[in-house]
């Protein structure tokens, strides 16, 4: 099985988890992008929502078994065949979640190009920011290193 | 078993108009969002939908110029599971008519 191990920089990246895992516990009862149908009956829409939710869950404990001991150890996480996709939408879940709480002041623009003046956000602002792109590397790195077999397409 | 000798009774019906909007064609569409990133959104195309890199590439970059792109159209059925599984990629989908057919 195709496996990629990446060092991180353990002092930089382990303040971030507790922004990670404050989403990610956000995310136990709501859908990071909001029901786009909205015709749907109640019933139908509810069980599709709480399908939703299990699958997101299952999801972003795959993303938070990355931060093991190996990690606070080593720095090391490693992506492979059975974590990459569902590691690739968790990322996006929180991303979402992290534009919702902290980011909406940046403007659409800013976020997509990135472009932001890191010193001058606010403590709470900045480090969700930081956050918000530790995982676009993340994301980026299991798209860019684990090829189409792994990932399927 | 056993064939009925009575003759069955063809009863007109009327369909509602919702069953005539669940019986026609529907269109799967994606829209904008700031946050997905584009290689992130094309690996969804391909995955999805099976799409090649290129056609992929090109309802990404629908999507983030003209803000929607139609990713498919067909059945309701099948255009609510299409919806379903693009919710579970967390790119916001929505379902329209498609008056056209």
């Amino acid at each position: 099985m195709k496996r990629i191990e990446v060092k991180l920089a353990l002092p930089v990246v382990a303040p971030l988890l507790d922004v990670v895992k404050e989403m990610a516990d956000g995310l136990r009862g709501s859908l990071a992008a909001p029901l786009g149908l909205t015709d749907l009956d109640a019933e139908f829409s509810a069980a599709w929502t709480d399908e939703l939710l299990a699958a997101q869950k299952v999801d972003l404990q795959a993303l938070l078994g990355l931060f093991g001991d190996e990690f606070f150890a080593e720095g090391v996480v490693a992506f492979d065949g059975e974590n990459a996709e569902p590691i690739v939408r968790a990322t996006a879940a929180l991303r979402l979640r992290l534009r919702e709480r902290f980011l909406g002041g940046l403007g659409d623009e800013a976020l997509e190009s990135g472009n932001v003046e890191l010193d001058q956000l606010p403590e709470p602002t900045r480090k969700a920011f930081m956050c918000y792109l530790f995982l676009a590397t993340i994301q980026e790195l299991i798209i860019q290193h684990l090829d189409s077999s792994i990932l399927g397409t | 078993m056993t064939r009925s000798e009575t003759k069955t009774q063809v009863v007109p019906s009327r369909q509602t108009d919702e069953e005539l909007a669940l019986a026609g064609q529907w269109r799967v569409v994606v829209l904008n969002d700031p946050v997905n990133l584009m290689s992130y959104v094309v690996l969804v195309f391909k995955k999805v939908f099976g799409f090649d890199d290129q056609t992929a590439r090109r309802h990404m970059l629908e999507v983030h110029e003209r803000g929607r792109s139609v990713v498919w159209r067909g059945l309701r059925e099948k255009a609510e599971a299409y919806a379903f599984t693009l919710q579970q990629w967390h790119l916001t989908t929505v379902l329209e008519a498609d008056e056209a057919h």
